[in-house]
């Protein structure tokens, strides 16, 4: 028999989450302890909890009907309690409880604490891309970014809508850049809940230089009526909600934000 | 998030206690909970032998294949059993290299998987 | 080995499982439009998933660590290097013992459960090589070569 053992920690992302460490088994005589660490989470106005389970050996119906009990709470108060580190055989018996309709799970304390980050602190995640300046590369660089937008919760459309404008911006970085495929092209991706920001770097062919900043300068001003070029600029300035484009230094960067739609 | 993969669903004749499954998509780490949600509600809804069509599973990693692995054990467990069919080169390569051949019930096809149902 | 200049390819993303699928995928559409065949980029995808798979769960639990991935293709072979900013005694002693070992025939598969990683066996099954360097500040490196089939 494995004896049950908690306690309540503070995350290392603030005080607004707590982590609940459970080792051991969960059955109708763990209630009262299981509701005096949630009292202590209740305390200090917090309303998220992380419960921390890769120690525990078995649960009951009993203690999963308390732990529902004390998410229904945390839910009243705009928050939540999810689970982390079951087993699969655990996690199993709980899809036979009906819980595992109601709880979420995670793998590890890190991935719960990121995803409560991303949904209440609209926490921004980073990429960063580096890739040859090659024509035939830009069509899996803009389905990687696209199906990043789709893994994080953006709508299909959303995500073709980046996928296009990740096309056109590496595009024109592959044709207007130095034409030495050793110089690679550098991709950012910042992502949070609401918006993403594209900024794709290359070295500028100085040849193409006057004639870009010309195209650029008509497309972020009012002139796009007459223009015979650009037109994968306009498309872009068309599908997102700021393009910024800047030729100083040796390199282009062109800047792009898109909200969030769907 | 998870990557995608959708489940369909089909009777099989004469079987009340069996179910075909169509996986579709890639099975990895990011959707293994979806999966194992939607397979242990048939398990508890009396389906104990699934019949799991690969046709349309493009991809499988050591993680998917471990959801398998218990799906099949969970399957045995109750009497009953998780058959795959149609899987496809690659997705048959790994689950070859990682030996769990002779632990799953693979067959060519469907119909071969739903004869063998006892 | 024909060591002519690689095409390389870097990704920095987050410690999250979440960015492992497109980042496989994308690895395996370079590989296609590199001239590799569809087996090939198949095996690649499922040993950038894995390495990839391994660094996120047992490499650095800081909140905001991230994973490097580089990709170098060459005529004849591609070349992984992933790096993660190192995981715990217990875990870098794992992956010591699973990249030295040297009978693969018997990989532990009756235990069926999904997080006792049969990863890094699948990886070392695919490959021609797989290496790992714990560096300095416990960042870990593993490197894994591939060479083509086909040529």
């Amino acid at each position: 028999m494995n004896v049950l053992k908690m306690e309540v920690l503070e995350s290392d992302f603030g005080p607004d989450v707590a982590i609940w460490r459970i080792e051991g088994e969960l059955d109708a005589s763990s209630i009262k302890a299981i509701n005096q660490h949630f009292n202590k989470i209740l305390e200090g106005s917090r309303f998220h909890a992380i419960a921390e389970m890769s120690k525990v050996t078995h649960i009951s119906s009993a203690a999963v009907g308390e732990l529902m009990g004390c998410r229904q709470m945390l839910a009243e108060r705009g928050g939540d309690l999810v689970f982390v580190g079951l087993n699969l055989d655990l996690k199993t018996k709980l899809n036979h409880l009906g819980a595992i309709k109601i709880f979420k799970f995670h793998n590890d304390l890190r991935t719960a604490i990121n995803q409560y980050a991303w949904e209440t602190h609209l926490k921004p995640e980073k990429v960063w891309l580096s890739f040859p300046s090659e024509l035939n590369l830009v069509p899996p660089v803009r389905q990687l970014v696209s199906q990043i937008a789709r893994q994080k919760g953006y709508g299909e459309r959303d995500s073709f809508r980046i996928e296009t404008i990740v096309d056109e911006v590496c595009n024109n970085a592959v044709e207007h850049g130095i034409p030495d495929k050793l110089r690679d092209i550098e991709l950012f991706l910042k992502i949070d809940r609401k918006k993403i920001e594209i900024e794709v770097v290359n070295l500028s062919d100085p040849k193409k230089l006057n004639s870009l900043k010309a195209i650029s300068k008509s497309i972020l001003g009012t002139n796009e009526k007459k223009l015979e070029r650009g037109r994968g600029l306009s498309l872009i300035k068309m599908l997102s909600n700021d393009l910024a484009i800047d030729f100083s230094g040796k390199g282009t960067t062109v800047h792009v934000t898109k909200l969030r739609e769907d | 998030m998870e990557s995608q993969i959708e489940l369909e669903y089909e009777d099989i004749k004469g079987w009340t206690s069996a179910k075909m499954v169509r996986f579709i998509g890639d099975l990895d780490a990011t959707n293994v909970e979806t999966v194992l949600e939607r397979i242990c509600t048939l398990f508890k809804d009396g389906f104990i032998n699934i019949v799991a069509d690969f046709s349309k599973l493009r991809y499988v990693n050591s993680t998917g294949l471990g959801i398998l692995l218990h799906f099949s054990k969970s399957a045995k467990e109750k009497g009953g059993s998780f058959k795959i069919a149609n899987v496809n080169e690659n997705v048959y390569e790994i689950i070859e290299i990682i030996g769990a051949t002779s632990l799953l019930e693979i067959y060519d096809d469907v119909n071969e998987a739903v004869a063998a149902l006892k | 080995m024909k060591n002519t200049t690689p095409l390389t390819f870097k990704v920095k993303f987050p410690s999250n499982a979440d960015y492992i699928p497109p980042i496989r995928k994308f690895v395996s559409e370079v590989l296609l439009v590199e001239h590799f065949n569809s087996k090939f980029s198949f095996r690649s995808e499922v040993i950038v998933d894995e390495i990839c798979y391994n660094a996120v769960s047992y490499g650095s639990h800081s909140m905001d660590a991230t994973v490097d991935l580089i990709c170098s293709v060459f005529s004849d072979r591609v070349e992984f290097q992933i790096n993660d900013e190192g995981g715990t005694h217990e875990h870098m002693d794992r992956l010591k013992k699973v990249i030295e070992k040297e009978d693969d025939a018997e990989l532990d598969v009756k235990q069926s459960r999904s997080d006792k990683g049969l990863g890094l066996e699948i990886v070392k099954m695919l490959s021609a090589k797989v290496n790992l360097k714990i560096k300095k500040d416990n960042v870990t490196s593993i490197q894994v070569i591939k060479h083509r089939e086909d040529a």
